[in-house]
Formats: structure tokens, C-alpha cells, sequence
């Protein structure tokens, strides 16, 4: 399957989907007007993905979200919803949450995601020394 | 009495700076003292500039548009403002905080505003309010404001009197159950964007209703970081 290349930009994030590495990026800032025209293709590679997904590897998505609008957080949780479906099913899920340390705010996000999301295995990683 | 009409040099000089319509009209209706004497008294917003702008400071507003909004606006309003803000030495967890409920109070306006421009239902319409940044007091705090339908002024009174009541742990629980179900079908507004926004706020949100017409109400609101 064909790995997914979105350029990050001021108010969405970069998306970088290795279907070969099995290694997934979402990283910057989400505050797009309307979410839907961003995520809906991200949705549709990321379901095609998992469905054709029989490996025994572990799928590990990195994020490292700076700052998101409400909207972009039903998004985020919708992306992270999936992933967690994908592991009770049997596949290898590992989300590492990237929060600088003078960002409270991406901390407070990520424990918030993590809290929500029991059956997967959630790392919040400080950056920046 | 001689009345002379000042020489094209004069004019430029002693005038305020006007659009060329106006200037080209003076020129050609050859205007004598006492007309260009009543368009300056006219231009009232002119002289009552500093006084408006005075006023801003005073209420410790530092940042304040009114007119259309749009994404793109969006961005460089949040770019100045999180500068500005570095360059007081805010500390990062204020300014992130201060630029998310600018995001989301500017999205509000450009999803929710009813009032349009050039008019409702025109292609590429652009949504009409009113967002003020500022500091007082020790807090920052920001001001919305866009005019909205009077049959939708009951649904979203309700939703923010709700939220007013919460606590923190129980908005932070409220966020995440509306989270979890999407956007409600023709939502009118107070609905994630606001449950986050009074998460992170420092006190309750402040609103205000005030009737235009009979279509029509203007609604405030104000977030204190």
C-alpha cells in the first residue's frame, strides 16, 4: 500500500504514514477551518491500512502535537479510536505522545487522550531536555 | 469679506488624508473655505480616533478587529498575538492557552456568525464579529462577538449556563463525553469549542444577549486566561 505524505502547514499538521515501517507521524499543529477536508483521507488510509494489515509487527504511531482546535481533537480521537479497535483485535498498537516540556498545554492533551484510551499502550515521552 | 480659495498646494497640506474620490471631487467642485471647514467636522472618526483607541488601552485591550473574518486572518491574528506575547515574556503555558481561545472563538465567528458579508448565501461569504485580546488585572482575557438569530439565542443561553455551574473535573469529563460524539447535527455553536474553552479558562465564560431586532441578537463573550 502506498505511504501517505501530507506538508505540514501553519494550521495542519504533517502526516507521514509508513505502510512498509509501520511507523505513522502526526506532528505540528491542527486548526484547519473545516476538519473534515483534511482527516477524511487520512481516515480512508489509515482504515484500508489496518484492514490490510496481517503482520505480526508492532504498528506504532508517533505524535507530537504542539496545539489543536476542539475540532481537530474529535479528529485526533476518532485516529486514536481506530487504533485502539485495531488492538483489541489482536494487532501490536503503540502511540508514543511527544510533549515538549514548556508545552503544559500538549502534556494536559496527551494525559487526556490517555485516560480515554485504556486498552492501548500509550507513552507520554518529554522532549527538550 | 474675500474668501480665497487655497492654492492646490495648500490643499494637500492642511487637509487630512482622504480617499482619491473625495480629493478628485474637491478639485473638481473648486470647494471655498467654509465646505472644506465642514468635512473635516465631518469626519468625526478621525478626530475621536485616539479618544476610541484611548478607550481600548484603558480597558486593557491590546488587540482589537472588527469586521470579516477568515481563516487566513485567523493565522496572522494568532502569529502577532503569540509574538507579542513571547515578547513580554509570557510564559508558554499562557500563550497557548490565550492564542487556543482566540482559535476557537475566531471559528466561532466564521461558522456561526449571522451576519455575512457581502451578504448570507453569496459565494465565498465571509462571517462578520468582533475579537478583542487583552490584559488586565493580572489575566488575560479575550472578547467575542457576532450577531446571531434570536430562535437560537434560547439553545445556546442553556448550553453556557450549563457550563458555567461545572468545575474543572467535571468540564474536563464533559469535554470528553461530547468528544467522543460527533459535532450535533446542525449545531449552532456552544459545543466543544466552548466546553474546551471554559476548561482552560481561568473563571467561568461571560455571555451576553443583546436584541438587535427581531431577527437578529448580538452575542458576547468574554474568557479570562
Amino acid at each position: 500500500m502506498e505511504n501517505m505524505f501530507i506538508k505540514q502547514t501553519k494550521y495542519t499538521p504533517l502526516i507521514l504514514f509508513d505502510a512498509d515501517n509501520h511507523t505513522l507521524e502526526i506532528r505540528g499543529e491542527s486548526y484547519p477551518e473545516d476538519t473534515s477536508i483534511f482527516y477524511t483521507p487520512v481516515f480512508r488510509w489509515l482504515e484500508t491500512y489496518l484492514a490490510e494489515f496481517s503482520g505480526k509487527q508492532t504498528i506504532t504511531l508517533n505524535m507530537e502535537m504542539i496545539y489543536y482546535n476542539s475540532n481537530s481533537s474529535r479528529s485526533l480521537m476518532n485516529i486514536l479510536d481506530m487504533l485502539q479497535d485495531a488492538s483489541m483485535d489482536g494487532k501490536k498498537i503503540v502511540i508514543n505522545w511527544y510533549y515538549h516540556k514548556d508545552n503544559e498545554m500538549a502534556l494536559e492533551n496527551g494525559e487526556e487522550f490517555r485516560e480515554d484510551l485504556e486498552s492501548l499502550t500509550f507513552n507520554l515521552v518529554r522532549t527538550g531536555g | 469679506m474675500v474668501v480665497s480659495e487655497p492654492a492646490e498646494h495648500e490643499l494637500s497640506v492642511s487637509e487630512p488624508a482622504e480617499n482619491e474620490l473625495s480629493v478628485s471631487a474637491r478639485y473638481l467642485s473648486l470647494p471655498k473655505m467654509s465646505k472644506i471647514e465642514n468635512k473635516r467636522r465631518e469626519n468625526h472618526m478621525l478626530y475621536e480616533l485616539y479618544d476610541f483607541k484611548k478607550d481600548l488601552n484603558n480597558r486593557g485591550v491590546f488587540f482589537c478587529f472588527s469586521g470579516p473574518v477568515s481563516q487566513d486572518l485567523l493565522v496572522e491574528i494568532g502569529t502577532i498575538l503569540r509574538k507579542k506575547m513571547e515578547f513580554e515574556e509570557t510564559h508558554n503555558a499562557i500563550v497557548l492557552r490565550v492564542f487556543s481561545m482566540v482559535v476557537e472563538m475566531a471559528q466561532n465567528i466564521i461558522h456561526y456568525s449571522a451576519e455575512r458579508c457581502p451578504r448570507e448565501g453569496y459565494k465565498d461569504e465571509l462571517s462578520v464579529g468582533i475579537i478583542a485580546v487583552g490584559y488586565d488585572n493580572g489575566h488575560y482575557f479575550v472578547l467575542c462577538g457576532n450577531r446571531v438569530f434570536n430562535n437560537n439565542v434560547e439553545n445556546i443561553r442553556n448550553k453556557l449556563i450549563h457550563l458555567q455551574k461545572m468545575d474543572k473535573e467535571q468540564l474536563k469529563k464533559h469535554y470528553k463525553e461530547q468528544r467522543k460524539k460527533g459535532p450535533s447535527k446542525g449545531s449552532m455553536g456552544a459545543g466543544l469549542g466552548f466546553i474546551d474553552m471554559a476548561k482552560k479558562a481561568a473563571k467561568p465564560i461571560e455571555f451576553d444577549f443583546k436584541p438587535v431586532d427581531e431577527k437578529f441578537s448580538f452575542f458576547s463573550t468574554k474568557i479570562v486566561i
